[in-house]
């Protein structure tokens, strides 16, 4: 190798770890996601009130903590059981704050085999997850290669993220949270869709398959939870967030529900903090109204499902 | 190990740093390793196929270098083929041929079932066990010399660039290569970056991105009807192009570097003008492969009469064996059928399509029978797809029966419309087939080469992170990997 090509070599190099440094750079400071999840954690490190509730889950969880009183709503988009641990572990080792109650959603699609496989925001998750331990619990070197994407390449594939992003201030125009709740997305409504099932069924093979009802990993992190809050002595509530009566038309289609039901039940019994399962899956079946797509409520929703939670929850408790 | 994961990012400059670095002599020890190394990343226990065909065919080759009459030589041909295609027939055809005896015997009300053993296919078994056969049929023939050293003649046979998807090397091309292996290139570092640099676009760009829609319609092939199907189906011939394309520049690319050069399998096939162009241009390796070793095999020839039944009947045959090479299901044994067929008919009609374009005046507008060519061509292959990609025949049949279903045009039309990943897909097509087309006419890597370093570096570091932000980089396994 020439000394000339050599330098020419080395400037090359050092243009691409410049201008992949701006961009993860930038694509980290514009991510809605980045964004709504600093927000979250920022109101959780500065919530000073008492934290009966936590509630962890994906974007089903729609809990509005303006009716659930003393709540703090964590659950973030794409969130699983993987990353729901690791955050309650750093909840409970770094901030010195202990709820209550968790409440953990556990709907159908919180256990399959696709919600496994998606890591999604890693340049966030990162500070939480114990990216080798989970390579060895997966068996899978590729974890590897999502830390490296949240360390030096956020933007890598990540191009629906900006979509989402520019959608979203476009849409939203200004953030609203409380406690880590955010008014759900209200610019569409389900009931107006043309073919619900349709959607429904686009959606449910989207998020499901047929291949697994149960992933092994997320059985693995399932327990870790369950034996966290054993540890901490932290009561666990199982939560199952309405959904369209579409969607679970098609859900059960995929998955064998029943079977699964009995193996959750089965090993959440085995911890005696495990206190039971609130099952809301067909609250809104004859209301498409309340539903924003087949799997998310929309404000509407949200603050009647969260004060039929809110009075149940009472009713538990006296 | 894929390429297009993390896994082969570290590998493969590992491998080129220590290759280099390394004294000439022991070059093909490293890469042998590497090779095997490569492929136990995927399944430890299936090396063990590859060592088999690799010693057997070694002492094959050595054995019938020592004889000179083919008589004598024979039984040496057989052994090889015995053990290669006998593994082949083991691990990939087996639970075929079960389940299809036990069809049959269900349709015959015979009240015997055999069990089927569910046994995972070694990934690209097809591909080094045709160029292990190719050096033991080469020697055979005495077109080629046996190989004496056992260690390169292994590395011929695993080399990883071509392992798993080819192209398929021919003894004559890369053994001397491996024999005479060259020193650091430069040059050789840059346009093989540059190849593989297409190949990722070609494989997460276009390929995984249109792969995305087209398995929701083939996995799913009750709910759909009409445009999707179709659409469905156009845009899979672009994945399957794009993914075994990418494929292999990025093999080619990566050999490059090394100091190794792998033949062309692709030449734009899909502007191919009439379905002999196609295969002329498609996966070039084994066609070449089937013809040389294959369809000229068979007897054609009484006395010395050429017999043009015959050759059609070979034709045929050939075709259908190239099917089911794709994979064990009645679907590809109706996909090489298909176009073995067609072939013939191509070829027996071609006086009376030359009339007829005489006749209509065709022939004065070349621009409109080229144009006329490929459409045409590309609507056999589009319709011939519907078999290669449907999970069964059942799948593939339902399909075509929905594709002609229009009910609900609209609402499809505004589906698709609302699908940005398929427009931007489609686009990405129309990129690809134009940059191919410049790339023809002008050579455009050549052309960038000539302009000044802000601008060249400016296309090269952009089209990067091109790749980088809009890639599906979610590790998709290759289409051809499971042939």
């Amino acid at each position: 190798m020439t000394g000339k090509f050599a330098i020419r070599l080395l400037l090359f190099a050092t243009l691409l770890v410049a201008v992949n440094y701006g961009l993860d750079r930038s694509f980290k400071a514009f991510s809605i996601h980045g964004i709504l999840n600093n927000m979250m954690d920022k109101q959780f490190a500065e919530y000073d009130g008492t934290l009966a509730y936590l509630t962890l889950g994906n974007s089903h969880n729609c809990i509005n903590t303006r009716i659930l009183e003393n709540s703090f709503n964590y659950g973030s988009p794409s969130e699983s059981f993987i990353q729901s641990y690791y955050k309650l572990k750093h909840i409970l080792e770094q901030s010195g704050k202990k709820p209550e109650y968790l409440i953990l959603q556990a709907d159908i699609s919180s256990f399959g085999p696709k919600i496994a496989s998606r890591f999604e925001y890693n340049f966030y998750w990162k500070k939480y997850i114990d990216y080798i331990e989970l390579m060895r619990i997966k068996n899978d070197w590729d974890i590897l290669g999502k830390w490296l994407e949240g360390k030096f390449f956020s933007y890598a594939g990540n191009y629906k993220d900006i979509q989402l992003s520019i959608l979203y201030r476009i849409k939203m125009k200004n953030i609203e949270m409380y406690r880590g709740f955010r008014p759900h997305r209200d610019f569409r409504n389900f009931a107006g869709e043309a073919d619900r099932q349709k959607v429904a069924w686009s959606k449910a093979d989207l998020i499901l398959s047929k291949e697994g009802y149960f992933d092994p990993a997320i059985r693995v992190y399932f327990e870790k939870i369950l034996q966290l809050c054993q540890a901490n002595d932290i009561k666990v509530l199982l939560l199952r967030i309405p959904m369209s009566k579409e969607f679970y038309e098609e859900e059960i289609k995929i998955v064998p529900v029943d079977k699964l039901y009995r193996e959750v039940e089965a090993i959440a019994s085995r911890y005696p903090v495990y206190v039971r399962t609130y099952d809301y899956h067909d609250l809104f079946f004859d209301h498409p109204e309340y539903f924003f797509d087949p799997d998310h409520l929309n404000v509407k929703g949200s603050d009647l499902f969260t004060g039929k939670l809110s009075e149940d929850l009472a009713r538990m408790i006296n | 190990m894929l390429f297009n994961s993390i896994d082969y990012l570290i590998f493969f400059p590992v491998v080129v740093a220590l290759y280099f670095a390394m004294p000439v002599k022991w070059r093909w020890l490293l890469l042998l390793l590497a090779s095997y190394f490569f492929y136990m990343c995927w399944k430890v226990e299936y090396v063990i196929l590859i060592m088999i065909s690799t010693l057997v065919d070694y002492y094959v080759g050595i054995k019938m270098g020592q004889l000179t009459s083919r008589k004598k030589k024979k039984p040496y041909l057989i052994l090889s083929l015995l053990v290669n295609l006998g593994m082949l027939a083991g691990f990939k055809y087996l639970d075929f041929f079960t389940e299809s005896t036990n069809m049959l015997f269900r349709e015959l009300n015979i009240d015997q079932q055999w069990p089927l053993f569910n046994i995972l296919l070694p990934v690209g078994i097809s591909f080094y066990i045709f160029q292990s056969l190719s050096y033991t049929i080469d020697v055979y023939r005495g077109s080629v010399q046996p190989e004496k050293h056992a260690g390169k003649f292994a590395l011929y046979v695993c080399f990883f660039p071509q392992l798993v998807a080819g192209p398929i090397e021919r003894s004559n091309s890369l053994l001397p290569q491996i024999l005479h292996p060259l020193e650091f290139d430069q040059q050789r570092l840059v346009s093989g970056l540059k190849l593989m640099l297409w190949g990722f676009f070609k494989k997460v760009i276009i390929a995984d991105r249109l792969g995305m829609f087209v398995g929701k319609v083939y996995e799913n092939p009750t709910e759909y009807t009409g445009l999707p199907v179709i659409l469905a189906t156009v845009l899979f011939a672009f994945q399957l192009y794009c993914d075994f394309s990418g494929y292999t520049d990025i093999a080619r690319g990566s050999a490059r570097i090394l100091g190794y050069d792998l033949m062309i399998n692709f030449n734009r096939p899909l502007i191919a003008k009439s379905l002999r162009d196609f295969w002329n241009r498609w996966h070039i390796s084994l066609t070449t492969w089937f013809r040389d070793y294959l369809l000229y095999s068979l007897p054609y020839i009484k006395g010395k009469k050429i017999i043009i039944g015959k050759l059609y009947r070979n034709l045929i045959i050939t075709y259908l064996i190239m099917g089911l090479w794709h994979g064990a299901a009645w679907t590809f044994v109706i996909f090489g059928l298909f176009h073995g067929v067609l072939l013939v008919v191509e070829t027996i009609t071609e006086k009376q399509r030359n009339r007829f374009f005489e006749f209509t005046r065709i022939n004065d507008f070349p621009n409109i029978k080229t144009a006329l060519g490929i459409i045409i061509t590309f609507s056999i292959l589009t319709f011939s797809l519907f078999f290669f990609r449907a999970n069964s025949l059942k799948d593939s049949l339902l399909l075509l029966s929905n594709a002609f279903d229009f009910g609900n045009f609209s609402q499809s039309l505004q589906g698709i419309l609302k699908d940005y990943e398929v427009l931007f897909g489609m686009l990405m097509v129309i990129f690809l087939l134009v940059a191919e087309y410049l790339h023809e006419k002008f050579n455009l890597v050549m052309v960038l080469s000539s302009k000044h370093v802000i601008l060249r570096w400016s296309v090269y570091i952009s089209f990067i992170f091109f790749v980088l932000l809009f890639g599906v980089l979610h590790k998709q396994m290759f289409i051809y990997f499971q042939f």
